[in-house]
């Protein structure tokens, strides 16, 4: 009887579930094969992203319920990882150029961060031979490749953590442009008092030109803070090509940017 | 010594389980085998987490095959009046087989929580606590304070919390788990509302929408579910929608559970319509059909489908995964699991075809 019961379960299983699909016109990340990598891993951005990030990692690390909010699809992944502090240990950055050991992407793929389980979660961890490339990719410097040009100029990604918020924008940025009257931090204390600006250090990340790298003389309190990236007037942010940066993503040059942050558990 | 002898306070308890319960342990299914819903074993209505004095009692004296007798003072989880205590601990081995790779194999802690609830005012007024010890160093997942209305119908809670969306099923690897993205791994810090009605409960929570990270943006995630009780069957709804500069994500579950005999039947289907890709808007469907059957008293089978469509726009791209379980309750507070997952996807995608087999052991109280 019993028997009987356990391969009806199962019968049922079977049917009412459908099967995985073939793969016909696929490539390896299961896209059209126009869309993404060969199957060839090598030490480069475009291909880790094509072989790594696309097909493993943005199984949870996309889009607007990306845990810790590390998008890692193709348009973001750079500006959130290249000398992006990591959420979890503010100390380390995410991808530290030239020191693969200390970069906490990798500590995540060992399984020896000091937080948390480790990557992929739920997958199996990834072969000692692609973490090994990772790892060369980030000791030689960590480049991006070629960027694309199409784009506006605009911001892409923050990334928030207590000692640092990196805005990664869409293109290099023009350094000379990135100062306390560009980019500016205020707090948003409770009412009727007026927002309060942050002391902070602001320059261009020495290994990621495309990021704009805010850092707090002290470490942020829980609360909520507004982010200013200015675009207009005469000093307004741009790119080497002097385009001004579109800070509402309308297609058109020349808006400021104005975003509200959270740090820590504020609600 | 071991002994199906309950201790003389838990008596009344522990007779009215016997009646409801074959044998059982923990997770959804444990609801639609003896028809709760899931505030009857939980602190939290919703379900997951600490167990409260009800489902400790029914951990020792329901659960497990044999009960070892600790005399009239058998743990409920309450120090005092108005504090109370738990923990979860899963360790054991785990086995991975990828096609055109080495197999591995590793021992782990794969998950060690302790959990606090402390009840300033007894049934009204409570502050709850999960925080994860390991993998890593010590994370708060839940941190939230709650209060109920007089009769316990209607609570808000405010914290930092696990959304309501779905079946809240222990293995968050699940496809209806991931794709969502709304799982235990992602907390989000917001408010929410919840109302228990005899055979309805239902959560609403409004929240930063960031899963767990600092928020970047002005948008924010409003997530709610609406579930029918009935001592044999259940039908739930569940939404969530995800405003973001990252582009918004909308995300719909139906999901279910049916008792048939020994047999509890759990089923969940998830549409995901996210903006977030970079090329254009993905609509995900996830799915998944899970029968557990008790064997008998401590004795789990557990069998379960799953699939998943990456891209309904593009054909030839889907997942699956089935998995065959065992669990057995030797003992109060202790579970054993040995199983096998079995993962079947596109033949170019290496991982997306692999095995792996596990034994592990998960100790709660």
């Amino acid at each position: 009887m019993t028997t009987r019961r356990t391969w009806s379960a199962l019968c049922v299983l079977t049917q009412l579930v459908g099967c995985a699909g073939n793969g016909d016109g696929l490539d390896p990340s299961g896209r059209p094969v126009s869309s993404g990598g060969d199957g060839t891993l090598t030490a480069d951005f475009a291909s880790i992203q094509a072989n790594v990030f696309t097909p493993i990692c943005t199984a949870c690390h996309v889009g607007a319920n990306a845990p810790q909010g590390l998008r890692l699809d193709a348009a973001n992944s750079y500006g959130a990882l290249v000398g992006v502090a990591s959420s979890e240990q503010p100390g380390l950055l995410r991808v530290k150029p030239g020191d693969a050991a200390a970069s906490y992407l990798i500590q995540k793929l060992e399984g020896s961060a000091a937080t948390g389980a480790r990557m992929p979660l739920g997958q199996p961890a990834l072969p000692d031979s692609t973490i090994l490339v990772i790892r060369e990719w980030i000791a030689s410097g960590a480049s991006r490749g070629t960027v694309a040009s199409d784009k506006a100029f605009t911001v892409q990604t923050i990334s928030v953590a207590a000692t640092q918020i990196a805005i990664a924008m869409t293109r290099p940025v023009d350094a000379s442009l990135v100062n306390i009257t560009t980019v500016t931090l205020q707090s948003l204390p409770t009412l009727p008092d007026e927002p309060v600006m942050i002391a902070a250090q602001i320059a261009v990340s020495p290994v990621n030109d495309s990021l704009i790298v805010l850092s707090p003389k002290v470490a942020l309190p829980p609360g909520r803070y507004r982010l200013t990236l200015r675009g207009t007037g005469s000093a307004a942010l741009a790119d080497w090509s002097a385009t001004v940066m579109d800070g509402n993503g309308d297609g058109m040059p020349g808006d400021d940017y104005v975003q509200t942050l959270t740090v820590g558990g504020a609600p | 010594m071991i002994t199906s002898r309950l201790p003389g306070g838990m008596a009344a308890i522990a007779l009215s389980l016997s009646l409801a319960a074959a044998a059982a342990r923990a997770e959804p299914y444990l609801a639609v085998q003896q028809g709760y819903k899931c505030m009857a074993c939980h602190v939290n209505p919703a379900g997951g987490g600490m167990r409260n004095a009800f489902g400790n009692v029914f951990a020792q004296n329901v659960l497990p095959a044999n009960r070892i007798d600790v005399g009239d003072d058998s743990w409920t989880g309450a120090v005092s009046r108005f504090v109370m205590l738990g923990a979860d601990v899963r360790a054991g081995w785990t086995s991975t087989d990828v096609p055109n790779q080495k197999r591995t194999s590793e021992f782990d802690v794969s998950d060690a929580r302790v959990y606090l609830n402390l009840e300033a005012i007894p049934d009204r007024l409570s502050l709850y606590l999960d925080e994860r010890l390991a993998p890593g160093s010590a994370t708060d997942l839940e941190v939230y304070a709650r209060y109920w209305t007089a009769g316990k119908t209607w609570y808000l809670q405010a914290g930092r919390m696990y959304l309501p969306f779905g079946l809240r099923l222990e293995d968050d690897t699940a496809f209806t788990r991931t794709v969502p993205g709304i799982n235990m791994t992602t907390p989000d810090a917001g408010v929410q509302v919840g109302w228990e009605a005899t055979n309805w409960s239902a959560q609403l929570a409004l929240s930063n929408g960031s899963a767990g990270g600092p928020e970047t943006d002005s948008g924010k995630q409003l997530t709610g579910q609406l579930a029918y009780v009935d001592p044999r069957w259940r039908v739930g709804l569940a939404s969530s929608f995800n405003q973001s500069d990252a582009g918004d994500r909308t995300a719909y579950g139906l999901f279910g559970g049916l008792k048939t005999g020994p047999i509890a039947w759990l089923a969940e289907a998830d549409l995901i319509v996210d903006d977030g890709f970079p090329e254009r808007t993905r609509d995900l469907v996830s799915a998944l059909l899970e029968a557990d059957w008790a064997v008998r008293r401590g004795h789990n089978l557990k069998l379960a489908a799953e699939w998943f469509e990456p891209d309904r726009d593009v054909d030839n791209d889907e997942q699956t995964r089935w998995s065959v379980v065992y669990e057995y309750s030797p003992i109060q507070f202790l579970q054993l699991r040995g199983g096998a997952r079995l993962y079947d996807g596109i033949p170019q995608n290496d991982l997306q075809n692999r095995t792996t087999f596990f034994l592990d052991a998960h100790g709660f109280f």
